[in-house]
C-alpha cells in the first residue's frame, strides 16, 4: 500500500504542477513568463506539457500495476474475509460489559437493522466484504477505458458554411441547413441544423445541434465547437459576365490576375465615425456584428490603396467589380469517429465505481457478537456508530 | 428577497454564538435555542433558494454566489441531520459557524439572476454542480471537526477517550460520504464535458484541482487503514484536504481560469 500512496502522491505532485503552469504554449511565451533560463529548465524537464511526459506516464502505469497485484493478491482474502470475520467473532470473548436484560435489547435492535443470526453472532453486508476490490478494479476499468476513448478517436475539425456541405474521408456528407446565436425569443441559443448523410445516401438525418446535444451519425459524433462570422464578397466579371461568390474568413487576395485585385485584410464588428469624418474600428463587439465594415487594398496597376467597405459597397479595380455582403456567422464542427464498446466500457467503470464505493463506505460487513456477558463489534471498517447505537438500545428504558 | 438571505445569514451567526456559549458553558438549554435560531435561518435560506430558483427559473447552482449559497445550505442541512441521526453536539458546534462562514462568501459575491448559458444548459447540471455542493459541505464539516479535535486535544482530551474517537469517527465518515459525492462529481462531469467538448478530460485547472483533491482524500482513506493513523494524524490530514477543497472552489476560479471562468461571473 505503502508503494500506492507514493504513486498517488507522485502524481499529486504533477498535477500541481501542471494546473499552475500553463500547458502546451509556445516557447516564447514561457520565455516572456518566466525569463529564458527558467523557460529552457521547465521545456526540457516537460513541466510545460506534463501531463503527457514520460514520466506522467509511467506513474499512471505503475499505478496501474500496483492496482493489479493489489486486487490479485486481495481477492482470495477478500473471499474468505466475511466467513472469517463471523468465525473470529465466535471466537473471541465479549469486550463490552453488559448489565442483565440489556443482551436481549441489543439482539432486538440488531434483528431490527437486519443482521442475520448465526448463534451468538449477528452479521450484515457479506456483500460489502466486496467494496474495496471492486473499488480497485473500477479504477482499473476507468483508467483502462478512459486511455483508450482519449487516445483512439479519430477527430476532424471543420468550419462549414450556412447551406454548404462538406465530405468526410469515408463518404458521409454533413450540410450545414442553417446556423443561429440567438433563439426567436432572442435568447442565446447557438444552435446548427444539420444533415447528415452515409456516402451510398440510403441513411440521412436531420438535426439541430447545440453545445449539449451533439448528432451522433454512421458511428460519429458531431458537435458544434466553435462559431465564427465570415466576410461575403460577389465578384462579377463585367466582361464575360461570369459571377463568383466568396467567403471571406482570414486574410486573402481576390486575384483577377495575380497582380491586380483587392486584398482581404480583416472584417471588424462596428465602427464609430469621429467628428473629423475619420473611423474608428471597433474589434470586438459582444454586440455581435451590428455595424460590419471590411478592411480591404485595392491593388491595380502596382498601385494600392487601402479601403474601408461597408455591406453593399461595391469596388471597381478593371473590369472586375466586387461587391462585399453582409456577414454570416457559420458553425464550426468537430467530427469525431466513436466506438461504442468503449464508450459502454467506460461508463461501466463509472458505475461500477460508484457502487463499489458505496459498499466500501456505507455496507462494510459486520458482525456482532451477543451473550449475556457482552458484546463485540468486528468489522474490516471504523464502527463507532454502530457502537453509538447498541448503547442507546441497551440503555433504553 | 434578499432579505431572506440577510435573515439567515444572521440567524446562523446567532446560532454560532449560542452554540459556541453553550458548548463553552455546558448549558444544554442554550444550544437547544441554538439549535431552534439554525432550524429558523436554515428555513429562510431554503426559502430563499426556491424563490431564487422559481425567479431564474432554473436550479440556483449557475454561478459563484448560487453555488456558494447551495454549498452553505448543504453544510446547515447536513449538520442537522447528522446531529440528528448521531446526537452529537459537535456537529453542529462545525456546522454552525460552516455555514455561516460559507454563506458570508457568498453574499460578497455578485447576486444578479443571469440567463442560464447554453454550456450550462445540460441534463447533467443539477447532478453535477449539486453533488459538489454536498461534497464540499461533507468535506468542510469533517475538517471543521478535526479542527474541533485538535483543540480537544489541546485541552488535554486523550485521543483513547470515547467521546474523541466518535470525533475522529464522525470526521471519517463525512469524509466517505463527501469522497463518494465527488466521485460522482467528477464522473458526472466527465460525461458533460463529453458532450458538450467533445472530451472527457481536458486538465482544465478545475478538473485537475478536482482530481488532486480526490486523490488527496483517497490517500487519506488508504492511511486510515494503517494502525498508527487515527486522531490527531487523520485530523490534520482532514483539515489540509479541506485547504485543497477550498482552493478547488474559491481559489482556483479566482487565480487558474479556465473552461469553468463561467463560475466566476
Amino acid at each position: 500500500m505503502r508503494f500506492g500512496m507514493i504513486l498517488l502522491a507522485g502524481i499529486i505532485a504533477c498535477s500541481l504542477a501542471g494546473s499552475l503552469i500553463p500547458q502546451g504554449e509556445s516557447a516564447m511565451t514561457y520565455v516572456q513568463a518566466y525569463g529564458a533560463k527558467t523557460a529552457k529548465i521547465l521545456i526540457d524537464i516537460g513541466f510545460t506539457n506534463i501531463f503527457h511526459s514520460w514520466y506522467f506516464c509511467m506513474l499512471e502505469i505503475l499505478l496501474c500495476g500496483n492496482l493489479i497485484l493489489c486486487s490479485i493478491i486481495r481477492f482470495p482474502k477478500t473471499r474468505r474475509m466475511f466467513r472469517e470475520m463471523k468465525r473470529k467473532a465466535a471466537e473471541t470473548e465479549t469486550a463490552e460489559p453488559l448489565s442483565p436484560g440489556q443482551a436481549e435489547k441489543i439482539r432486538q435492535m440488531l434483528k431490527r437493522g437486519g443482521f442475520r443470526q448465526e448463534g451468538e453472532v449477528w452479521s450484515k453486508n457479506s456483500i460489502g466484504a466486496y467494496g474495496s476490490f471492486l473499488t480497485h478494479v473500477s479504477i482499473l476499468v476507468v483508467l483502462g477505458f478512459g486511455s483508450l476513448v482519449l487516445m483512439t478517436p479519430k477527430i476532424t475539425d471543420r468550419t462549414v458554411m450556412p447551406g454548404e456541405s462538406i465530405r468526410m474521408d469515408d463518404g458521409t456528407k454533413v450540410t450545414c441547413l442553417s446556423f443561429h446565436i440567438e433563439d426567436k425569443n432572442g435568447k442565446l441559443d447557438y444552435a446548427s441544423l444539420l444533415r447528415a448523410e452515409s456516402a451510398d445516401g440510403r441513411e440521412s438525418r436531420e438535426q439541430e445541434i447545440r453545445v449539449n446535444e451533439p448528432m451522433r451519425f454512421g458511428g460519429k459524433k458531431i458537435y458544434q465547437q466553435t462559431y465564427g462570422t465570415a466576410g461575403q464578397a460577389l465578384i462579377h466579371n463585367d466582361t464575360n459576365g461570369a459571377e463568383e461568390t466568396v467567403w471571406l474568413t482570414e486574410p486573402c487576395f481576390l486575384s483577377i490576375d495575380s497582380r491586380n485585385g483587392v486584398y482581404f485584410q480583416a472584417l471588424y464588428p462596428g465602427f464609430i465615425q469621429e467628428e473629423d469624418g475619420s473611423y474608428t474600428l471597433i474589434t470586438s463587439s459582444s454586440m455581435g456584428y451590428s455595424n460590419p465594415v471590411y478592411s480591404v487594398q485595392s491593388i491595380a496597376d502596382g498601385a494600392s490603396a487601402s479601403v474601408l467597405a461597408f455591406p453593399g459597397e461595391t469596388l471597381q479595380i478593371g473590369e472586375v467589380r466586387f461587391t462585399f455582403l453582409m456577414p454570416t456567422e457559420y458553425p464550426g464542427l468537430r467530427i469525431k469517429e466513436v466506438s461504442t464498446a468503449l464508450y459502454a466500457g467506460l461508463y461501466f467503470g463509472f458505475g461500477l465505481m460508484v457502487a463499489a464505493l458505496y459498499l466500501c463506505f456505507f455496507m462494510a460487513p459486520v458482525c456482532v457478537r451477543v451473550n449475556e456477558d457482552g458484546y463485540q463489534v468486528h468489522s474490516p471498517k471504523p464502527q463507532e456508530g454502530l457502537k453509538i447505537r447498541i448503547q442507546t438500545a441497551a440503555e433504553e428504558e | 428577497m434578499n432579505e431572506l438571505l440577510f435573515a439567515s445569514l444572521i440567524l446562523y451567526f446567532i446560532a454560532t454564538v449560542l452554540q459556541f456559549t453553550g458548548t463553552a458553558m455546558k448549558k444544554n438549554a442554550l444550544q437547544r435555542v441554538a439549535r431552534g435560531v439554525l432550524a429558523a435561518g436554515f428555513l429562510a435560506h431554503t426559502a430563499f433558494t426556491v424563490w431564487r430558483g422559481i425567479a431564474a427559473g432554473r436550479l440556483p447552482l449557475a454561478n459563484q454566489f448560487e453555488f456558494a449559497s447551495a454549498f452553505a445550505w448543504a453544510a446547515a442541512l447536513m449538520g442537522f441531520l447528522l446531529h440528528r441521526k448521531l446526537g452529537q453536539e459537535g456537529i453542529l458546534t462545525v456546522g454552525m459557524p460552516a455555514a455561516f462562514l460559507i454563506l458570508s462568501y457568498a453574499a460578497l459575491q455578485p447576486r444578479e439572476i443571469h440567463e442560464l448559458m447554453p454550456a450550462l444548459r445540460s441534463a447533467w447540471f443539477g447532478l453535477h454542480i449539486g453533488s459538489a455542493a454536498f461534497s464540499y459541505a461533507a468535506f468542510a464539516i469533517a475538517g471543521g471537526l478535526g479542527v474541533s479535535y485538535l483543540i480537544q486535544i489541546r485541552k488535554g482530551k486523550k485521543e483513547e477517550d470515547a467521546a474523541m474517537k466518535q470525533l475522529d469517527y464522525m470526521e471519517y465518515r463525512l469524509i466517505c460520504l463527501g469522497f463518494l459525492l465527488l466521485t460522482v462529481v467528477i464522473f458526472s462531469g466527465a460525461i458533460w464535458a463529453e458532450q458538450a467538448w467533445s472530451s472527457w478530460w481536458s486538465w482544465d485547472p478545475k478538473e485537475t484541482w478536482a482530481l488532486i483533491t480526490w486523490i488527496f482524500y483517497a490517500i487519506y482513506l488508504h492511511q486510515r487503514m494503517r494502525a498508527k493513523w487515527h486522531g490527531k494524524r487523520m485530523a490534520i490530514l482532514a483539515i489540509v484536504a479541506l485547504v485543497m477543497v477550498l482552493f478547488t472552489f474559491a481559489g482556483v476560479n479566482l487565480l487558474l481560469p479556465g473552461l469553468h471562468s463561467y463560475a466566476t461571473n
